[in-house]
């Protein structure tokens, strides 16, 4: 329940929530299999770039960017980077 | 759908109190619903008793109040900034309502509404759908940059931005899903523990012991799990408002 069920949780979610999207883009525009070709493919590509973030520190939250932490003013309101990491 | 009581399930199962139907929807008061109405009763009547006698030397119950503010402002602060101020009110709902039911969901026989998917999923579900308004009010068509990664070759960006977009829209599942398998997970552990007891006889004590460490595990965890989905939902309101 650590760090550890955290990437396997971006993992698996992430390549289950793209299967969905392209089988329902197949359905509704009938374009079996390549719809769920692709999405399966980009919810791979989410989740390891998801993971890839957690891993580096970089991204607590998903879609996390930059190493400024943009709402902090450097100096104030230090969270050390480890703080987060070691807790889930 | 209804586990057989002496199941590690059986804890998890929705009885329904009162009936009450509305056309063909099922509206019934369960005991999920219960526990919720308790944890906000609960909730509402500690913040009204700590701040009804302010003093400024804080008594017990005013210092508690007090902390919880102090923690879910400096949250804020730290993880938003002086934008986020203006949210706090939902913050320190969501946060409380989650600590509450994970800690109501400790005590003996209750029940714990946030093992259920559809609760924490209406949760993360508000938070996104929430998240994204603010973004797109305040920045209009320009919230789109969130899924523009700096710095990356122009042929690249067909590839990644369906990635972005693609990891963005997955938020409220991992969301969900983490409060939701931790506290499944926990309980049904628990359970399972307490049913070696009889079967092994003259070594009871050791599931016992196991149980007993699980329980204190789990307190950490309820607290734990409501920081986190709370510290998450500040994140993601700190995307939207700031974009990068």
């Amino acid at each position: 329940m650590g760090l550890g069920f955290r990437i396997g949780l971006e993992l698996v979610v992430a390549v289950f929530v793209g299967v969905a999207i392209g089988w329902a883009i197949d359905r509704w525009l009938g374009t079996r299999p390549w719809g769920l070709l692709v999405f399966l493919f980009l919810g791979v590509g989410a989740g390891m770039t998801n993971v890839y973030r957690v891993v580096k520190g970089l991204g607590m939250a998903v879609g996390y960017k930059g190493e400024g932490r943009g709402g902090t003013e450097p100096g104030k309101g230090e969270r050390g980077k480890g703080e987060w990491d070691d807790e889930d | 759908m209804a586990a057989p009581e002496a199941s590690p399930l059986h804890q998890f199962s929705i009885d329904r109190i009162a009936e009450m139907h509305l056309g063909r929807l099922d509206l019934s008061y369960t005991n999920s619903a219960l526990l919720m109405t308790i944890a906000a009763g609960l909730i509402t009547a500690l913040m009204v008793a700590a701040t009804r006698n302010a003093s400024l030397v804080p008594g017990r119950l005013q210092s508690l109040a007090e902390m919880l503010y102090d923690f879910v402002a400096k949250m804020i602060d730290d993880n938003v900034g002086e934008e986020g101020r203006q949210y706090f009110p939902f913050l320190f709902t969501l946060f409380m309502f989650i600590l509450f039911g994970n800690l109501l969901g400790m005590i003996p026989y209750s029940f714990t509404f946030t093992s259920h998917i559809v609760v924490t999923f209406a949760l993360a579900a508000t938070v996104f759908i929430g998240v994204t308004l603010i973004g797109v009010i305040r920045h209009g068509f320009h919230f789109l940059s969130l899924f523009v990664p700096h710095g990356v070759p122009k042929a690249l960006l067909l590839l990644l931005v369906p990635i972005e977009l693609l990891s963005y829209c997955i938020r409220p599942f991992t969301l969900s899903i983490r409060l939701f398998a931790n506290m499944v997970a926990g309980h049904t552990m628990l359970v399972i523990f307490a049913g070696f007891v009889a079967p092994l006889g003259l070594f009871f004590f050791a599931p016992i012991a196991m149980d007993a460490a699980l329980v204190l595990l789990e307190f950490l965890v309820a607290v734990l799990q409501a920081y986190v989905f709370t510290i998450l939902s500040c994140l993601y309101l700190r995307d939207a408002i700031h974009l990068h």
